[in-house]
């Protein structure tokens, strides 16, 4: 790690030589990264860096080809899916990953019982549960979506729709936040939006960001890990990797006008 | 609300009380009262296949193996010339019937799709050639079921199995019964996770449910109710044979929860209605009444994909 | 078990297994190129033997009734496919489920109405009728190893036609990302409509080997189906090598369950498939 951090953050994730093959092909090539509890960690590359391979091992999507992922000093790379949620690590997708024919509040519902059991009863009605509603609410609200709640997912608009995804992992109140391009053709103002949510989430959560709007990651981030070809290029300050001559190299190598 | 649509409580007060008042007509025509009530057993199995391909999104083609199991678990574990108690063995029945689906379940629903369409299948063939092949369990022949339950509870006996009629209204209230079962279960906290899980299983995983644990209740208790229907199918009849069993018992019972309308339930008793209804004229009018059906059927899934339920919710549900 | 009636066993086992690998590859190729499952297989297999059963009353030969019926499963492959199957790839697994089973519905009937419901036979052509002595008292019918030898040459061909020709390079392009063969500018609905009626001319073809080896029978078609279900799932869906190791497989397990535990002999297939199912839930050979 060439990161200057200061001691009493806490490691809440950790990969250790964590690689992914896809047959021959390598998507992700031994990373080993430390992310911070209430740290965002932004990680940026160009298409193909493996940025997305990444967040599904994190997520616990994919199992990796080699190496471990620790998860508050625990090796969890070996555990189910569903596992992973459980243990508060949460994500939101590229492409958005919602239920469209239910309402908003009925959406962020299934996230919140998760948590809060009762989800094998088979006697007790959904709609009876004040409490339940309550906290779907709150996470709703705290997305900006509280005028929203009763409205059938797949009528809102698509920057509603990406609000959403990200008040869905709220409801499953995790302490790790994995967050796959959530400004994901968005326009400009809905991408604020966003990024005014994400300055209030960041010193609540361990929020890993990976996103194309640099402006945005440069604006959010604590620290920067920037990947290519799926390996690990550098990771520091964002004026750190700003100023990192191969952080422009690989950039301009693919052609893409980021800088 | 039970009932969350208006469609479905008007069906809900149609149905029933007409069917209650039913056999006051009928009073001497018990060939129609004795179709009447095969219907309605069969609408019961239509019911637990609507629910498992409809709210959980599982096609099963094996569906019938349950339906079967449910007749021969009475012949096994029944004494023969002894009558025994209709509830205890519903519930024994019923019992025995989720054990067996918690096993084939287990493999069933490690895949997925048009994998587990066939799979299904298979794995009802093998029950199929399991009891028509052997002696013991009388082959293609089947078996005869000599004495039929009584029905008392705490001494009070309600339902005469062996009177038509009473046989009728004991069917009406397990169809009834297994109607508000489902709809509680649908409305229930696990009903919730079903639909997530029929709509979006990666999302759902991703929110930390193992789907598959899920899946498999619906599957048991589906499965359950199958074979109930079964029981009593073999109770009607007073015999038990393995067509019970067979592919074409799983695929009509397909075939009437989509014309019914998917995942709606009660669809489920206007889809058996219709289709045995339909199947009873061809069948008198012509011997080739399969070609018409299966034009029928391929009409049904180009032009009428919402089923009955569904579309008469189109003409009477509100706009939202 | 003597060595010779072991020997006529596998004999027998190798060629049941390959006339299944005829039907299953033509299912497994449909849904693996176009993503259909389709019930109504089982009935091309039906239509075949009563075709070639058919043309064989009225022309007396078998080899140009086998000809004919060939030809006439392709085209009414294509008018399947051109008329309802198009319909179908947009839509979900169960109106495949149910338009199909429609098919079925409407080719036993058809089936009823043409040639009625009693069971019928086709000699075996005299050319092959004669038998290969194996012991002083067992013989092996000649016709037995032809359709052997011509499944073994279809199997063959299959393989050089998805290898090496450019109908097959779409076919294997087609199974891993259809999308792709459509940027490709090729007229996808076409090579669909050209792999639908080969995998249905595979089955009829295999109905037609059948018809002299067995009675024809109502019905016939869906319990051949079911059998080819087992291959496909074990051999693993849309693989055509593993369909072509699964049939045999099968073909051999069936005939020797029959044998060897009699109790169980129809069982002994789904027994194996189950097995295998615990341990490679995707089959054996799956992409």
């Amino acid at each position: 790690m060439n990161t200057q951090v200061s001691l009493d953050l806490k490691v809440m994730l950790e990969t250790q030589g964590l690689c992914k093959y896809w047959g021959g092909l390598k998507a992700l090539d031994d990373i080993s990264l430390q992310f911070f509890d209430k740290q965002l960690h932004g990680i940026v590359g160009p298409n193909g860096a493996g940025k997305s391979t990444l967040l599904n091992l994190l997520c616990g999507h994919y199992k990796p080809t080699r190496g471990s992922i620790l998860h508050k000093e625990e090796a969890i790379e070996a555990i189910k899916p569903y596992a992973f949620a459980r243990r508060g690590i949460g994500r939101s997708f590229q492409k958005t990953n919602i239920y469209p024919g239910a309402t908003c509040l009925e959406n962020c519902c299934v996230a919140v019982q998760r948590r809060m059991g009762g989800s094998f009863n088979i006697l007790r009605s959904r709609y009876t549960q004040k409490v339940l509603d309550e906290i779907a609410s709150e996470a709703l609200e705290k997305v900006g979506l509280g005028a929203r709640r009763d409205v059938v997912a797949s009528q809102i608009s698509y920057g509603e729709q990406r609000q959403l995804e990200i008040a869905m992992v709220l409801a499953t109140s995790p302490e790790v936040l994995l967050l796959d391009e959530p400004m994901a053709g968005m326009g400009h103002e809905e991408s604020q939006l966003i990024i005014e949510l994400l300055k209030t989430l960041r010193r609540e959560y361990c929020i890993v960001l990976v996103e194309h709007d640099m402006d945005a990651v440069f604006e959010l981030s604590d620290q920067l890990t920037v990947m290519v070809d799926g390996q690990h290029l550098t990771t520091g300050s964002v004026d750190q990797v700003r100023d990192d001559p191969r952080v422009k190299e690989a950039y301009l190598g693919q052609g893409d006008e980021v800088f | 609300m039970l009932f969350n649509k208006r469609t479905e409580r008007i069906f809900f007060w149609v149905f029933f009380p007409l069917a209650l008042l039913m056999p006051l007509f009928l009073a001497e025509n018990t060939f129609f009262v004795s179709k009447l009530t095969s219907i309605m057993i069969f609408a019961l199995f239509v019911m637990s296949l609507d629910y498992l391909v409809g709210r959980c999104g599982l096609i099963t083609l094996g569906h019938a193996m349950f339906y079967g199991l449910g007749g021969y678990l009475f012949w096994m574990i029944a004494p023969e010339y002894e009558a025994v108690n209709f509830w205890v063995y519903t519930f024994y029945i019923c019992m025995i019937a989720a054990a067996v689906a918690l096993i084939i379940g287990f493999l069933v629903l490690r895949t997925s799709g048009i994998y587990m369409i066939m799979i299904t299948l298979a794995f009802a063939q093998m029950a199929f050639y399991f009891f028509s092949d052997s002696i013991e369990f009388g082959g293609t022949d089947g078996l005869f079921i000599y004495v039929k339950p009584e029905t008392s509870i705490f001494g009070l006996s309600f339902f005469d199995l062996d009177n038509p009629t009473h046989f009728y209204y004991l069917c009406l209230l397990s169809l009834f019964n297994t109607l508000i079962f489902f709809r509680i279960l649908i409305r229930s906290r696990f009903g919730r996770v079903v639909d997530a899980i029929h709509e979006n299983p990666g999302r759902t995983t991703a929110l930390g449910y193992n789907i598959f644990v899920f899946r498999l209740m619906s599957y048991v208790i589906a499965s359950a109710l199958g074979a109930y229907a079964g029981y009593l199918f073999t109770l009607q009849y007073g015999f038990v044979n393995p067509s019970m069993l067979a592919w074409t018992t799983s695929g009509s019972a397909l075939v009437m929860s989509i014309l019914g309308g998917m995942g709606s339930i009660y669809g489920a008793i206007l889809g058996t209605f219709v289709y045995e209804g339909l199947h009873y004229v061809l069948e008198h009018l012509t011997e080739h009444w399969m070609l018409f059906m299966g034009a029928l059927i391929i009409a049904m899934v180009m032009v009428f994909k919402n089923g009955i339920a569904g579309s008469m919710e189109k003409l009477l549900e509100k706009r939202t | 078990m003597t060595t010779s009636l072991f020997l006529v066993q596998l004999i027998n086992g190798l060629q049941y297994g390959l006339l299944l690998f005829l039907i299953a590859s033509g299912l497994t190729l449909v849904f693996g190129v176009m993503g259909i499952l389709n019930l109504a297989h089982g009935s091309m297999y039906m239509v075949g033997a009563y075709l070639v059963w058919y043309f064989v009353e009225h022309t007396g030969s078998f080899g140009l009734s086998a000809l004919i019926s060939a030809v006439i499963a392709l085209l009414i492959g294509i008018l399947m496919e051109r008329t309802l199957i198009r319909q179908l790839y947009r839509r979900n697994h169960l109106d495949q489920v149910l338009l199909t089973i429609g098919m079925i519905f409407v080719f036993n009937a058809l089936q009823g109405l043409l040639w009625g419901n009693d069971p019928l036979g086709v000699a075996v052509p005299s050319a092959l009728s004669s038998a290969i002595p194996v012991t002083d008292v067992l013989e092996y019918p000649v016709y037995r190893i032809f359709v052997a030898l011509f499944c073994v040459g279809i199997a063959a061909l299959m393989y050089f036609m998805i290898n090496k020709t450019r109908l097959g390079m779409l076919i294997r392009a087609g199974e891993s990302n259809r999308e792709m063969v459509e940027c490709l500018g090729i007229d996808i609905r076409k090579l669909y409509t050209i792999v639908f009626a080969i995998g249905v001319m595979l089955a009829a073809i295999a109905g037609v080997a059948a018809a002299p080896m067995s009675s024809i029978v109502p019905g016939m078609g869906e319990h051949i189906l079911i059998t080819c279900f087992v291959v496909v799932v074990i051999g693993g869906m849309g693989s055509i090598k593993g369909a072509f190791i699964a049939a045999l497989l099968v073909g051999l397990v069936d005939t020797f369950a029959s044998i060897l535990v009699p109790q169980l002999s129809s069982m002994m297939i789904y027994i194996l498939m189950a097995f295998i199912l615990l341990i490679k839930p995707q089959g054996l050979f799956s992409s």
